[in-house]
């Protein structure tokens, strides 16, 4: 169930991304090169993972994004987190899982208000 | 020795083969059931006590199984049998569980199954005691119940302007106390779509590292879900106390009062209080 499940839609400056609902390692992995490719094509300043679907989250998950916002922050874009489920979050503090220097918004649409608000470019 | 229809119990003289002052003893006790059975687990006799909790006359229930006083998911778990089993093996089974009265009513008993056996060691039968304990079994599900109300009680979390949530914080933090307000606060967070928490440590009377650690706790689950938290109600002695176990906090947003706190969020969702004859 890999890749299919992962969409990555450019809206005007911006990537966003959903993420599916239960994500395995490899599809996480997938997610990663997906957003790095689209990144290097439409060199976009932002990124917007959509985690809304997401039910439960691992250390492996986490620590690819955590990566992933180093990593397009690399190349010059900023990473918003939106719309974890409040059961993912309380899970995630509880096994001690950060996502890194990643934005968190509550939900899509505030996500592009943040990335809108603050210049991008600046790093993560 | 004459069958009494009047009395509670036919004597089981040939399991217990006592003398009538001790019959006599056991057949009037009323508190206890104390019933005698066979060892297949067939009633062989009943006093007061046991048509007292369980309902049943004499008459009515002599021969038959004890299973009867089980409820079916026990029967069919076949708990009467292994209860039986285990008393035989170790000479005493105790137990506490729903049991079946006449009626079909429940009740809470505690049970003892005591073997009995004679001197060669062959086993004659079994001797079960029961007490019904459901007013003690309800007296505790109502404080169980009633303190499970007072957490509840003891962690609103309310909304106070559009996209601002309130959760006042009374009396102490241990960690099963964190988890479920962190869980209310989130989901009040999500539901109401507040992007600013104000939690109130007002009502906390001491901080000491452990608490300090569940509200950091809690404030990061909070910007895991893309809401941030103004800790307010931070009072002289509580800030004192913070700065003295050297508890870092200086990544949070921090308000002495409510009030303050709230125009923080106010400020921080670019709205401003004007009074109505907008002079300042």
């Amino acid at each position: 169930m890999a890749t299919e499940n992962i969409s990555v839609i450019k809206l005007r400056n911006f990537l966003l991304v959903t993420v599916p609902p239960d994500p395995d390692d490899q599809t996480v992995s997938a997610l990663q090169e997906q957003v790095l490719e689209a990144m290097a094509q439409h060199e976009c300043g932002g990124l917007v993972l959509d985690i809304s679907t997401v039910e439960t989250l691992d250390s492996f998950f986490a620590r690819t994004i955590a990566e992933t916002v180093q990593m397009v922050g690399l190349m010059g874009g900023r990473t918003v987190l939106a719309g974890m489920r409040a059961s993912v979050a309380v899970t995630a503090t509880q096994l001690g899982l950060t996502m890194g220097k990643a934005l968190t918004a509550l939900d899509v649409d505030r996500a592009l208000d943040l990335l809108d608000s603050a210049p991008s470019g600046d790093g993560v | 020795m004459a069958k009494q229809p009047s009395t509670t119990s036919t004597s089981p003289a040939t399991v217990l083969g006592t003398d009538d002052s001790f019959r006599l003893l056991v057949e009037s006790v009323k508190d206890y059931a104390i019933v005698m059975l066979d060892p297949e687990g067939h009633v062989a006799s009943w006093n007061a006590g046991a048509e007292r909790i369980k309902g049943y006359r004499p008459d009515e229930i002599m021969g038959k199984h004890f299973s009867c006083f089980y409820p079916a998911d026990a029967i069919q778990r076949g708990l009467p049998e292994q209860e039986l089993r285990t008393a035989a093996k170790e000479g005493r089974f105790e137990d506490e569980g729903w049991r079946v009265r006449k009626d079909g009513k429940q009740f809470w008993a505690n049970a003892i199954i005591s073997a009995l056996r004679d001197k060669d060691g062959t086993l004659r039968g079994f001797a079960k005691v029961t007490r019904d304990l459901t007013e003690r079994k309800q007296a505790e599900e109502r404080i169980q119940q009633q303190s499970r109300e007072i957490m509840e009680l003891s962690t609103p979390v309310m909304q106070v302007w559009q996209g601002v949530v309130v959760a006042p914080l009374i009396g102490s933090l241990d960690s099963q106390r964190t988890q479920q307000f962190m869980e209310r606060l989130l989901n009040r967070i999500v539901e109401t779509n507040s992007p600013l928490a104000l939690v109130d440590i007002m009502g906390v009377p001491t901080i000491d590292t452990q608490t300090a650690q569940h509200l950091i706790e809690t404030i990061s689950a909070v910007r895991l879900l893309g809401a941030q938290v103004v800790l307010t109600g931070v009072r002289p002695a509580i800030a004192q106390t913070l700065v003295h176990l050297g508890i870092d906090l200086s990544d949070i947003l921090t308000r002495s009062s409510l009030a303050a706190g709230l125009r923080v969020a106010l400020d921080m969702l670019n709205l401003q209080v004007v009074a109505k004859n907008g002079k300042p």
